[in-house]
């Protein structure tokens, strides 16, 4: 009866997750810009969650190096589903400036399904909610999927 | 006896679905506000509502430490005894469970019970950061329930004219007979030292030392998701709710109208005014305290302003 309502309320409420997997805190600074008064990314529902237990979106930062590889994976498993992962700036997606570094442990998407790609170096905070948008768009349709596949609510 | 109405009464009105759509309504009301003295256009007013659905439909994981039914009983125990609070509060001439006496006592041992969930439901998931949490969730009881208990003694004393009366319904004949307790000058500093007491309570931001998410990773609730997290999400909801009536019910009762549903209204729009006082204004001005902080300024500042109304209240003033 509720299932409805549960796959709406799914994109218009999901809270976030912030990992830095090495990044130049360009990104971390811009993806806080866009909670700030000024953009409110709480309009649309967004909330900063502080342990990856209540969050539906993980947005990593920064290039994956070595040393941080597994925790990163390990904290997204931690995540309850439906859960949407979302890379912020080039660094995740591509290594960026970093890509010849000996820590580098190359693209996020190469361990796990990324959903959202948000490019730039640093990403605006108005590209930032663009694509936390989207990713929250997805979170609905991922929860629709898995009530369908009868997977554990 | 049983009597039909008791089930409306704990499932519809004042119980249960009240509490959910009063609390969600309430706490949504409040974001809005919040966000509006920042100056941006804030979450939609069924926010809350859309958090607890989300949250239903969410996976729940139960950690390999964790004790199972501790772990999934505790929010739901908070939630019953918030509840249990709300039918036992008089709205203007009506209260569901009438004549009991010494209700008030109830309400007290009450109103830990949800704290005390957090406390269980923490400690049984088994993490570090949970046993940082219900330490600190402890410090805060123990640092609003001086001040409280000396606010309803002092409230008790003045309804109860020769003695002290610890029952809410010879409250609200008082207040219907004299008018609000409010007015009453000499409970103007135990008006106050509630007024600082319902944050705490609720354990919203200036006082949420237990669940400081930048700190402590939101504290007992740290390994909580899916729809245990939703019912203690509920759980502050409803608890904003309860404890601001609580507020409206000693300090702002009176005649009122006679018509329940129009009482209701009016204990709503009570309910509304004394949260803003007390936490949106609150939450939007200062940064979190230090435990220590905390501790402080309820036995002293506090406790001091409800000592001043219960000497004055026992000196017959
Ligand atoms: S994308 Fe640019 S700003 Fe962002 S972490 Fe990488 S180097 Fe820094």
């Amino acid at each position: 009866m509720f299932d409805n309502l549960i796959n709406k309320s799914a994109a218009k409420s999901p809270w976030l997750f912030h990992i830095n997997a090495g990044s130049c805190n360009g990104c971390d600074i811009e993806l806080v810009a866009g909670l700030t008064p000024r953009y409110d990314a709480e309009r649309l529902g967004f909330r900063l969650a502080g342990t990856p237990r209540h969050a539906d979106i993980v947005v990593v930062t920064g290039p994956i190096t070595a040393q941080i590889k597994d925790r990163v994976l390990r904290t997204i498993e931690q995540d309850p589903e439906p859960r949407c992962i979302v890379t912020m700036g080039s660094c995740p997606a591509s290594g960026n400036v970093f890509k010849d570094g000996y820590p580098y442990a190359g693209p996020l998407s190469k361990y796990v399904d990324v959903d959202v790609d948000i490019a730039g170096c640093a990403a605006k905070p108005e590209t930032v909610l663009e694509g936390l948008y989207q990713a929250a768009q997805i979170l609905e349709q991922k929860r629709k999927a898995m009530k369908n596949k009868g997977g554990q609510i | 006896m049983f009597n039909w109405m008791w089930l409306f009464y704990i499932l519809v009105f004042p119980g249960a679905l009240f509490c959910f759509v009063g609390g969600t309504l309430l706490n949504g009301l409040d974001r809005k506000v919040y966000a509006k003295m920042q100056q941006r256009i804030g979450p939609p007013i069924l926010q809350p509502f859309y958090d607890f659905m989300k949250l239903m439909g969410k996976e729940t994981i139960i950690p390999y430490e964790a004790n199972k039914p501790v772990f999934l009983g505790a929010p739901v125990v908070g939630f019953v005894a918030l509840v249990t609070i709300m039918l036992l509060l008089p709205q203007f001439g009506f209260s569901a469970f009438g004549d009991i006496n010494a209700d008030m006592i109830v309400i007290i041992y009450l109103l830990t019970i949800p704290a005390a969930s957090i406390i269980i439901g923490g400690a049984a998931s088994g993490s570090p950061y949970a046993g940082v949490g219900i330490s600190r969730e402890m410090v805060s009881v123990i640092s609003f329930e001086l001040p409280l208990v000396m606010v309803l003694l002092a409230i008790g004393r003045k309804a109860g004219g020769d003695g002290v009366t610890f029952s809410m319904k010879a409250i609200a004949d008082y207040q219907a007979a004299n008018g609000a307790m409010i007015c009453q000058w000499s409970m103007i500093p135990a008006a106050l030292a509630m007024l600082l007491v319902v944050p705490c309570e609720v354990g919203c931001h200036p006082f949420d030392v237990a669940e400081a998410e930048t700190e402590i990773c939101e504290g007992p609730l740290v390994e909580y998701s899916g729809a245990p997290l939703g019912v203690f999400k509920l759980n502050y909801y409803v608890k904003q709710l309860v404890v601001s009536g609580l507020f409206a019910a000693l300090f702002l009762g009176g005649k009122g109208t006679g018509i329940v549903a129009a009482d209701a209204v009016i204990f709503y729009v009570e309910c509304l005014v004394v949260t803003f006082f007390s936490m949106t204004l609150i939450r939007a001005s200062l940064a979190r305290l230090k435990v220590e902080q905390v501790f402080k300024f309820y036995w002293t500042v506090v406790a001091g302003l409800a000592l001043v109304s219960l000497v004055l209240a026992w000196f017959g003033l």
